[in-house]
């Protein structure tokens, strides 16, 4: 009987100490999901613009506007405790703060992605300097019109008077033949037009007054928005969240990535990945093939295989210094000797870029889809090979009729893995291509269209270097802390996606599925 | 009376060269470096319905994996000796073995359907053979089906899961699956083993429907199985021929102390 008990007791103790290490496991988790979440999302909701007053007793007094999260009262505690530890031992110095939050102030953010924060005195029109807001919409249609009749006149016929100017010189025609001094004096005609509508585009401003009584001219040419932050209704709250996640997903980073959006990182991630899975993929599964359908049973394949456990475990940063030094030094400057002589010294390809991160990534990630590649061949029955064989089949036919189609769930699966693998990954793509920031997508029109020696964004690059910006500044650690619910997001929807192909792939191959 | 169920049955000493549908000579067999058969001659009749009894482990299956080859699937396997199916040796180095198993069609213990549709199941076999004719295929599937009785099952699902068949009727699709090819051999590994005693009968019949075609050697652990079904019947034990008749004598007077011993369930 005692026996029975302490054998109940040592059952019970086993089982609740698996669940605290799960229950461990999951607050761990989701804290992260949710500490991640709630960061990032702060930077998409609308926040108030505070004028803090920091009065110091030597009557010094210093104004300024803050953009935060937080309430009037909430800053302002957050003031009083910061100076209570800076002013230790001074005590008598520490500035009285007053935070207000004044409903006419305004947030005005320019095409640049610059912010700038005060309160509106005037609007001007060529005809007339002392407009008020209400006047902003008129003003505004009337910038648009103005800019869309510059952008035809650039586009439809500047441009192409260039371009027939730049053929006619290539064709080595005198210069002062009629047919180009013709070309010469439209072009001068119209430049000297699309002047004077530019000129008459600065006339179009908006003046701000700052914190500091200093006065701030901004043509209205170049204002993307304004918003009053402090005054703002439910759905305009919830336009504006829109506007800033449509914003984020589709701008180029702005300001030294503290505004603007991500979309080259985003970009720059999915082709490199898919370009590493084009790689990877047709790689790593027919090494598998090779090493559990061909390979004898020996001890050559087992050191292979422990060979391959082995490079999935070798440190990341490892690759990249071998990517560097493999693919970009050695492989890429021969390339540029052969092909590109006459661009040298200046490399092409012998410097880092998209293709040889996506090479080094393929690398690194091979292993691990090469091993669960063979899991997934090793799931399928010895039976069904048999059945091939004994239909007539011949080895080759019966991997690709057979097992190919069956072991494709663990095949996708490896893929996958690698895929969300690379996604995340930091330490070998700065040495091999990903940039903090890079002015040209590497695709575009210009020919070859795909420019793969072009460095390129990446996220997880792109959240490590927002790392080491000024956190106490709310709005940039912000856009780090969105750019990691954007990865995270990301991956899960690889990862569910994954999920869901294999349970239809599954539902269709495998037995006993009613 | 009961002529009218009687074929003819030649003694095995009898059986010619020409009557042979298979051949064996001399065969040794090593398996993972260990002998499983030893020296075996045999002649198995053509059209006729042969079984293989004997203990497990006694190498019925493994002389029967070396009438089509499967043998050399084994990554240790070596062979010596000749398996004479017509006028081929099947061990001979020319010898094609997917050739070769489109001819002697195989039936497994544990059925093993393709995760595919009914359909592509039963024309799996001709799509390899390089078949694409439409017409083709659906006249083979429905011959195949119809002789291997399970057309009336299926004929309104063809192109379901295969998966989704009962175990008998797998195994029948299996039966159907090889039989599209047109074999001049069958071989059947314990082709009931699995199924329940109704389904088995149900085989049984089709089994002997089906010798009218062709060479059909099966492997079985019921006695009663092979007394049925079969015309002759070999007794193997440890890798070693050690008896081969037709059925009725070997059932009734076996020459050997051991057959005896055997079908009368007092070892193995």
């Amino acid at each position: 009987m005692v026996n029975q008990d302490y054998f109940k007791f040592k059952q019970s103790m086993v089982e609740a100490i698996s669940i605290l290490c799960m229950a461990i496991l999951f607050i761990f988790l989701f804290a992260m999901v949710v500490f991640i979440g709630l960061q990032g999302a702060r930077y998409f909701l609308p926040s108030a613009v505070h004028s803090v007053t920091l009065s110091y007793p030597q009557s010094l007094q210093e104004e300024y506007y803050e953009i935060s999260y937080l309430s009037a009262e909430e800053l302002a505690q957050e003031y009083q405790t910061r100076f209570q530890k800076q002013f230790r031992f001074e005590n008598a110095n520490i500035p009285q703060v007053s935070v207000r939050t004044e409903a006419d102030v305004v947030h005005l953010k320019t095409h640049l992605g610059e912010s700038i924060l005060g309160k509106v005195r005037t609007l001007t029109s060529p005809e007339s300097n002392t407009l008020n807001l209400e006047n902003l919409d008129d003003l505004l249609a009337t910038t648009e019109l103005l800019k869309s009749e510059l952008g035809e006149v650039q586009s439809t016929i500047l441009q192409p008077l260039h371009q027939d100017i730049a053929t006619l010189l290539q064709q080595d025609v005198a210069k002062d033949s009629p047919a180009l001094q013709e070309k010469y004096q439209q072009f001068s005609r119209w430049q000297t037009y699309s002047n004077s509508i530019d000129q008459q585009l600065a006339a179009y401003t908006i003046e701000l007054v700052d914190s500091h009584g200093n006065l701030r001219q901004v043509p209205l040419a170049s204002m993307e928005s304004i918003i009053f932050p402090n005054d703002l209704g439910f759905f305009d709250g919830i336009y504006i969240t829109f506007s800033k996640m449509m914003a984020f997903l589709a701008q180029t980073p702005k300001q030294g990535a503290t505004s603007g959006g991500v979309f080259p990182a985003i970009f720059g991630t999915v082709l490199m990945v898919l370009l590493m899975t084009l790689v990877v993929a047709p790689f790593g599964i027919i090494a598998a093939i090779y090493l559990h359908e061909y390979a004898p049973d020996n001890k050559t394949t087992a050191l292979i295989r422990i060979g391959i456990s082995n490079m999935a475990a070798v440190p990341s940063v490892v690759y990249g210094v071998f990517g560097l030094g493999f693919f970009v030094y050695t492989l890429g400057g021969s390339l540029d000797t052969l092909l590109f002589d006459d661009n040298l010294p200046s490399p092409t390809f012998g410097t880092p870029g998209l293709l040889w991160a996506s090479l080094t990534m393929g690398l690194l990630t091979l292993p691990v889809v090469i091993v669960s590649a063979e899991e997934g061949l090793r799931r399928i029955p010895q039976g069904l090979r048999e059945g091939s064989y004994a239909l007539g089949a011949t080895k080759l036919e019966t991997i690709q009729k057979v097992v190919l189609p069956m072991a494709s769930p663990g095949l996708l699966t490896g893929i996958i893995l690698a895929i969300a693998r690379a996604a995340g990954e930091v330490a070998p793509l700065i040495l091999v291509g990903a940039v903090k920031f890079a002015p040209n997508l590497p695709v575009d029109g210009e020919f070859p269209f795909l420019h793969l020696e072009r460095q390129f964004m990446h996220l997880g690059v792109f959240i490590y270097d927002g790392a080491f910006h000024n956190q106490l500044d709310s709005q940039t650690s912000s856009m780090m802390f969105a750019s990691c619910m954007l990865l995270l997001v990301i991956v899960f929807l690889l990862n569910i996606t994954a999920v869901i192909v294999r349970k239809r792939l599954r539902d269709k191959y495998e037995r006993n599925q009613k | 009376m009961f002529k009218l169920f009687e074929r003819k049955i030649l003694s095995v000493d009898e059986i010619s060269r020409a009557q042979a549908g298979i051949d064996v000579r001399d065969l040794n067999v090593w398996l993972s470096n260990k002998k499983v058969l030893n020296n075996i001659s045999i002649r198995i009749p053509k059209n006729r319905i042969t079984a293989l009894i004997g203990q497990s482990g006694c190498g019925k299956t493994t002389l029967l994996n070396s009438f089509n080859r499967m043998n050399d699937l084994n990554k240790k396997h070596r062979c010596q000796g000749e398996v004479w199916i017509g006028d081929r040796n099947v061990y001979d180095k020319k010898e094609q073995t997917a050739n070769l198993r489109t001819q002697v069609g195989m039936v497994f213990q544990t059925p093993n359907p393709f995760p595919m549709s009914i359909y592509e199941n039963v024309c799996f076999g001709l799509r390899i053979q390089g078949q694409k004719s439409r017409r083709v295929l659906d006249d083979a599937v429905e011959n195949a089906l119809k002789q291997a009785a399970l057309w009336n099952e299926v004929r309104d699902r063809l192109f379901d899961s295969a998966l989704l068949l009962s175990g008998g009727q797998q195994q029948r699709l299996m039966i159907a699956r090889a039989l599209a090819l047109a074999p001049e051999i069958l071989l059947l590994d314990e082709p009931t083993s699995a199924l329940d005693p109704l389904t088995t009968l149900y085989i049984e019949e089709l089994i002997s429907e089906l010798a009218k075609h062709c060479t059909i050697v099966i492997v079985t652990h019921n006695m009663q199985q092979a007394a049925r079904v079969s015309d002759y019947a070999a007794f193997m034990h440890q890798g070693e021929l050690i008896e081969f008749s037709d059925s009725d004598s070997l059932f009734t007077m076996p020459a050997k102390q051991q057959t005896e011993d055997y079908i009368t369930g007092r070892y193995g």
